[in-house]
């Protein structure tokens, strides 16, 4: 024990400078305690009780960032296709703007052939040739709607309940709400994939007001899997646990003479953060997972792709990470190059998704955490009806960005199995009945986390903020 | 502890005792505020059942209030009622009055029900100062001592000179006193050395530089534009003045109304629309598909409550969709503010126009005139021959050239009103669409707060006037209470950000009010942070005491000296000013030190790595680092920094492991221990005489005997190591300062990087005692 408190004491009044102020009568009045046993203040991510028993001990949400085009892969509207080239009517364009078409465009059925799928029945295309297996698992939810038509901004809402930069993320809120199950992984993780970041850029996943503590962790498959989590080149684990054995002494000794609690977290946190150097990158590193499982999802270690991320999101999830956030780029499908058509394009773009998605939810069962993970699939908003306009005279087919539909799916904890909810009109450009907003999705996301989401508030310029602002109504028909 | 305040009797007395008499303000305003306001507040549109409980005539209109009758008060029926459909507040809310809050209004109503306007709105007098029995060292610690006599609790002893003097240095410049202005300071026994060495700081360079870094928050200065793609603009000119004007005191209310409409005063010049960038902070919308006059109505709103944020501690964005519902602003009296601030030229063009040239002249400008007159005149000449063609190519292109490189090169948006025939006509916005327009607005203030100022022009330039009015009863006091927060850790207001009805009530109201009208009779920022810093309150030792613990956690008494975490861009100041690795060099283009990169770019965007700034620039002040909104400088992020995007209006302090892991492992904080140890190593003979020594560099104090014998064992253990192994011993020592200086012992040098490690690590090192 490197307690000090008689040599404190000795050393605090044998100071020669002390200095006698005028105030300096208090202390030589009275005598000084002994200096106490410090606690540390209370971890701020220490797990706390939800508000009821969750379904869900944690998630892994997987964005596809850009916007899929809904109609080419969930929602199935075969009167589209057969007005395929008919100009849009007067009645869906009048009033409205959209980001890259103007005038009349021309309705676009999808281009990809659909069938129902699995025992459930549920529509999905054959650009899902690799998810269609997972038709009894998920629960697709058919007629989200959003406000926002551009990218960054519909993801800040879609992620922080508000269209502008500034506000929490959903993964903060949870690990306010929650705390970490972890002590020696953050509770919140970020893993982007395709080398691009969202658009709605760090904030997705940044603390807006809350404490700091509570932000997502972007992990990296390059480089230093969290950033500066490697000794300095040059010192070996043993020299480091001996550099954090001296500064703890040197830190208690200042603990023991100022008596402030926040020195005491200070030492504990250097000692996670000891940890944290060998767990991250213990958990980081897919290179041990066995050949078939590294096949199964088509991750190669060393990759940043989103086969990789899936298979760390397991890994991350089975070590007690809470909340992990996948992004994905390249689902903006516009037209303006090959990449981005709605037939091969997708087609492809769907198979780099698929094959590691369907391997997780597999993995998962097989560890028997599907039913306590809750598993999130989702765009920002949907694609247009119609052809794009700027690319409407090419040979590339796109969709412009569309707010009033899109598709989201959910899987695992507390979520019916080979299930659809809700249904878009004829063509496609309306929700015909059970409109789900992002306020509602983040309401049952935190629901199936044991969260009611009008009591997870946090006071900020005078008022009482939380993730679903003054809306959201838990989709109580999804739950299982 | 104290003798005159035995601790039984201190015990049985709550830290903030509540007098018998109920006060409106302080007891029954934030149990109303907090759960009946929102539907029976100001904003007529919301109102439930008819029902106004902000005012005594709404309450007591229909028998809700019976004043001095809680039985027959219905509204006291209700909040105690056990029917779910008929207890207030709702059962949906999830809120429930306490019966602690229940008791409060029954008292309240019983004596009388009267209401009182919110303290902040009523314009503060000076208050007499209180006498105390305790020698004092300025009229701070009377009200302090008065308050802590009631609390019963007494003052800690002065801090020894070694802690004031690093003390009073990171707070007032950013930066750790200096070896030399340690040793001149406890040398220096004259009565007053202590102001004596505040004056030199409050002199120095630095000192602008480091406040600066405040300002930068509120005026969400970054040096890119936002959103998706998140480009560069060039707008450090703002910066430069903003540390410009610190440096130079200029009197807060100049400082205000420059920022906020420069451009159009009397004697305007550069500087003063420079100043104008403030408001030009807002971001600006490049993305595809994005519509410029919405996102350049989204920059007007900011501006608004920025504006009101910054300087009158009010937040009006609610208003901006509906009328407040705690604070009397109504939607159209927030279009009227609106309409200050929404007759500029600027658009939310990706060029930033407009924009003032800061590096341009008369004959640059002739000059360019002449290479455009000839460069166009090039362009309309009719060749036919091929090699002609050529020629002419050749020779518009080298034209080109010269005139790109005569434009000028350092510029700064600016706030420029539109002219008389092409002004903007203000329209209110339904629930805040700028698509969705209801009747017209013009300029004006909320009736609630105080008048607009006589004779001042209703624009922009009255606007600002009306913020630093003498009537305005907020401008003072938000003002001296955010710098308060900066030296004391929080405010006395605790929530700086907000004053209104929803805010906390003042700790020390007579001690803010005081504050705000010394402040108030001569703006003078220098003048007002040496007073808070000469306090015996804030010369107090800063150790806790366990009862000062249980008692005062926070510290909001002050019966100690203030204790708290540095900000991300000290933490960095300090680990190369120790090291000797900072830069001087004050203004300039912002900079680029060495960070990991990250492989990843924006979306629309460009990479969002970058190339690393050479030579000193590797090691300036953190306020100089490029700020890219969407991937600011990692390192001062995981300390807090915020992203800029908005006005930050308060840091919080948070203590995390990933901190430890910047401090532990960051290249630049590992160059600093390589620094300081070369520094350590060609220092005295001795091992025991080069811990001292590198001990007092960071720390400005001697090790205590137990310090020093802990460290020279860190320091033989580490040795003993790279003895043991070169290449390790060369990797710690020279990755990434640079190779070894001539005759260096690489195993020593690397031993010494070690203990430095450990000393930028310390708890005194990040919470400065």
């Amino acid at each position: 024990m490197f307690s000090l408190a008689d040599t404190t004491r000795r050393h605090f009044l044998g100071r020669g400078s002390l200095g006698l102020g005028a105030v300096a009568a208090g202390l030589l009045n009275g005598p000084i305690a002994a200096a106490p046993e410090i606690k540390p203040a209370d971890n701020p991510l220490s797990p706390k009780k939800p508000h009821f028993a969750p379904k869900a001990k944690r998630v892994i949400y997987l964005h596809m960032s850009g916007a899929p085009p809904h109609l080419d892969l969930f929602d199935y509207k075969p009167e589209l296709v057969k007005r395929t080239g008919e100009p849009v009517p007067d009645s869906y364009l009048k009033g409205r703007r959209f980001a890259f078409t103007s005038g009349v465009p021309k309705l676009l059925g999808t281009p990809q052939k659909f069938a129902k799928r699995g025992k459930s029945g549920i529509w999905m295309s054959d650009a899902l040739a690799t998810m269609h297996g997972l038709a009894d698992d998920i629960a697709v939810i058919k007629s989200m709607k959003t406000d926002e038509f551009n990218h960054a901004p519909a993801e800040l809402l879609l992620f922080t309940g508000h269209n502008r930069q500034g506000r929490p993320g959903m993964g903060t809120w949870v690990t306010y709400g929650l705390g970490s199950e972890s002590d020696n992984l953050p509770g919140f993780v970020v893993l982007v994939s395709s080398g691009v970041q969202p658009s709605g850029g760090a904030n997705i996943w940044g603390n807006g007001f809350l404490p700091s503590v509570y932000q997502g962790v972007q992990c990296r498959s390059k480089g230093d899997p969290v950033l500066y989590v490697s000794d300095p080149k040059g010192m070996d684990r043993d020299l480091r646990r001996k550099t954090l054995d001296a500064l703890k002494d040197l830190n208690s000794l200042q603990a023991d003479e100022l008596g402030h609690p926040e020195t005491a977290t200070r030492i504990q946190q250097y000692e996670m953060a000891f940890r944290m150097q060998t767990a991250v990158p213990e958990v980081m590193d897919i290179s041990k997972e066995t050949k078939e499982t590294l096949e199964a999802y088509g991750a190669k270690p060393g990759e940043a792709s989103f086969a990789n991320n899936c298979l760390l999101a397991r890994r991350l999830a089975e070590k007690g990470v809470r909340f992990v956030q996948l992004f994905d780029w390249g689902w903006d499908f516009h037209g303006t190059n090959p990449a981005e058509d709605i037939r091969d394009g997708l087609t492809k773009k769907c198979g780099t998704v698929g094959k590691p998605i369907s391997a997780l939810i597999a993995d998962l069962k097989r560890l028997g955490m599907f039913d306590d993970t809750l598993v999130v699939w989702s765009g920002e908003f949907g694609r247009t009806p119609f052809r794009e306009g700027r690319t409407a005279g090419g040979q590339v087919l796109g969709r412009d960005h569309y707010p009033d539909c899109f598709c989201v799916w959910m899987a695992g904890a507390g979520v019916k199995r080979g299930y659809s909810y809700g249904e878009t009109e004829d063509l496609g450009f309306a929700v015909a009945e059970k409109v789900v907003t992002p306020f509602d999705l983040q309401a049952t996301i935190l629901h199936l986390m044991g969260i009611e989401h009008t009591k997870l508030t946090y006071r900020f310029q005078g008022r009482d903020y939380r993730l679903t602002d003054v809306h959201g109504e838990v989709v109580k028909d999804i739950l299982s | 502890m104290n003798r005159l305040f035995p601790l039984a009797v201190v015990l049985t007395l709550a830290p903030f005792a509540r007098a018998a008499d109920i006060d409106f303000n302080r007891d029954v305003r934030p149990i109303l505020s907090n759960n009946c306001f929102a539907c029976h507040g100001p904003d007529d549109k919301e109102r439930k059942g008819k029902l106004r409980l902000d005012t005594f005539d709404g309450a007591t209109k229909n028998g809700s209030l019976v004043p001095g009758k809680p039985d027959e008060s219905e509204f006291i029926a209700r909040v105690v009622s056990t029917d779910e459909n008929d207890v207030m507040p709702p059962a949906k809310t999830g809120k429930k009055l306490t019966a602690k809050e229940v008791e409060t209004l029954k008292a309240w109503v019983k004596q009388g029900g009267r209401y009182a306007t919110h303290w902040s709105y009523v314009k503060p007098a000076r208050p007499a100062v209180p006498t105390v029995p305790l020698p004092t060292r300025n009229p701070i610690d009377q009200f302090i001592l008065a308050r802590l006599k009631q609390e019963g609790l007494a003052p800690s002893p002065e801090a020894d000179k070694t802690t004031l003097v690093r003390r009073v240095a990171l707070d007032l410049t950013g930066l750790p006193p200096t070896l030399d202005e340690v040793d001149r300071f406890l040398k220096d026994t004259a009565p007053d050395a202590y102001e004596h060495m505040v004056d030199r700081l409050l002199a120095k360079p630095a000192f602008g530089e480091h406040w600066a870094r405040m300002w930068l928050d509120l005026a969400r200065y970054a040096d890119s534009a936002g959103y998706a793609d998140d480009p560069l603009r060039t707008i450090w000119p703002y910066r430069d003045y903003v540390i410009r004007s610190l440096n130079a005191n200029k009197k807060f209310d100049r400082f205000t109304v420059e920022q906020i409409a420069g451009d159009l005063l009397p004697d305007a010049t550069d500087e003063t629309r420079t100043a104008t960038a403030f408001h030009r902070n807002t971001m600006t919308n490049s993305e595809g598909g994005t519509s410029d006059e919405e996102f350049r109505n989204v920059a007007v709103v900011d501006r608004v409550n920025t504006t009101l944020a910054v300087w009158m501690g009010t937040s009006a964005a609610c208003a901006q969709c509906h009328t407040h519902k705690y604070d009397p602003i109504s939607q159209v009296e927030y279009f009227k503010l609106f309409a200050f601030l929404n007759n500029t030229e600027d658009a939310d063009r990706s060029d930033e126009s407009p924009v003032l040239p800061l590096d341009d002249t008369p004959e640059k400008r002739a000059t360019r005139a002449e290479y455009e007159k000839a460069v166009a005149a090039l362009r309309g000449v009719k060749v036919v021959d091929k090699d002609d063609a050529a020629e002419v190519k050749k020779l518009t292109d080298r034209l080109t050239g010269k005139l790109n490189a005569l434009r000028p090169k350092v510029t700064v948006p600016v706030m420029k009103e539109l002219p008389q025939d092409k002004r903007r006509v203000t329209k209110l916005q339904f629930r805040g669409n700028f698509m969705d327009l209801g009747e017209a607005v013009t300029e004006g203030t909320p009736a609630a707060l105080h008048p607009f100022p006589k004779g001042e022009p209703l624009n922009r330039l009255g606007f600002a006037r009306w913020i630093v009015s003498p009537d305005n009863p907020l401008t003072a006091r938000v003002t001296v209470n955010r710098f308060w927060e900066q030296v004391f850790g929080n405010g006395l207001v605790r929530t700086t950000e907000e004053f209104g009805t929803q805010g906390e009530l003042p700790s020390h109201p007579e001690l803010l009010d005081w504050l705000a009208v010394e402040f108030a009779s001569d703006w003078d920022v220098k003048r007002l942070l040496k007073l808070m810093v000469a306090s015996a309150a804030y010369r107090q030792t800063s150790r806790v005491t366990p009862e000062l613990r249980e008692k005062d956690p926070d510290n909001r008494l002050y019966a100690r000296g203030p204790r708290y975490r540095l900000s991300a861009e000290m933490v960095r100041d300090q680990a190369l000013a120790v090291s000797g690795l900072l830069s001087a060099k004050v203004y300039g283009p912002s900079v680029r030190p060495p960070r990991p990169s990250m492989g990843l770019s924006a979306a629309f965007g460009g990479g969002l790595d970058w190339k690393t700034s050479d030579g000193e620039d590797r090691h300036r002040r953190g306020l100089y680092t490029e700020w890219r909104r969407t991937s600011p400088y990692p390192s001062m992020i995981t300390f807090d920094a915020p992203s800029r995007e908005a006005c930050t209006l308060r840091r919080i302090r948070t203590n995390t492991p990933l901190q430890a892991l910047v401090t532990l492992n960051d290249p630049v904080y590992v160059e600093a221990a390589q620094a300081l140890a070369r520094k350590v190593a060609a220092h005295g003979t001795t091992t025991d005489e080069r811990v001292v020594f590198a001990f007092r560099t960071c720390t400005s104090r001697e090790p205590t005997a137990k310090e020093r014998t802990r460290l020279v064992k860190l320091f033989e253990e580490a040795k003993a190591e790279y003895v043991k192994d070169a290449k390790k011993a060369e990797a710690m020592a020279t990755d990434p300062i640079g190779p070894l200086p001539k005759g260096a012992n690489a195993a020593e040098l690397a031993a010494w990087t070690t203990v430095g490690n450990v000393l930028l690590n310390l708890d005194e090192m990040l919470m400065r005692r």
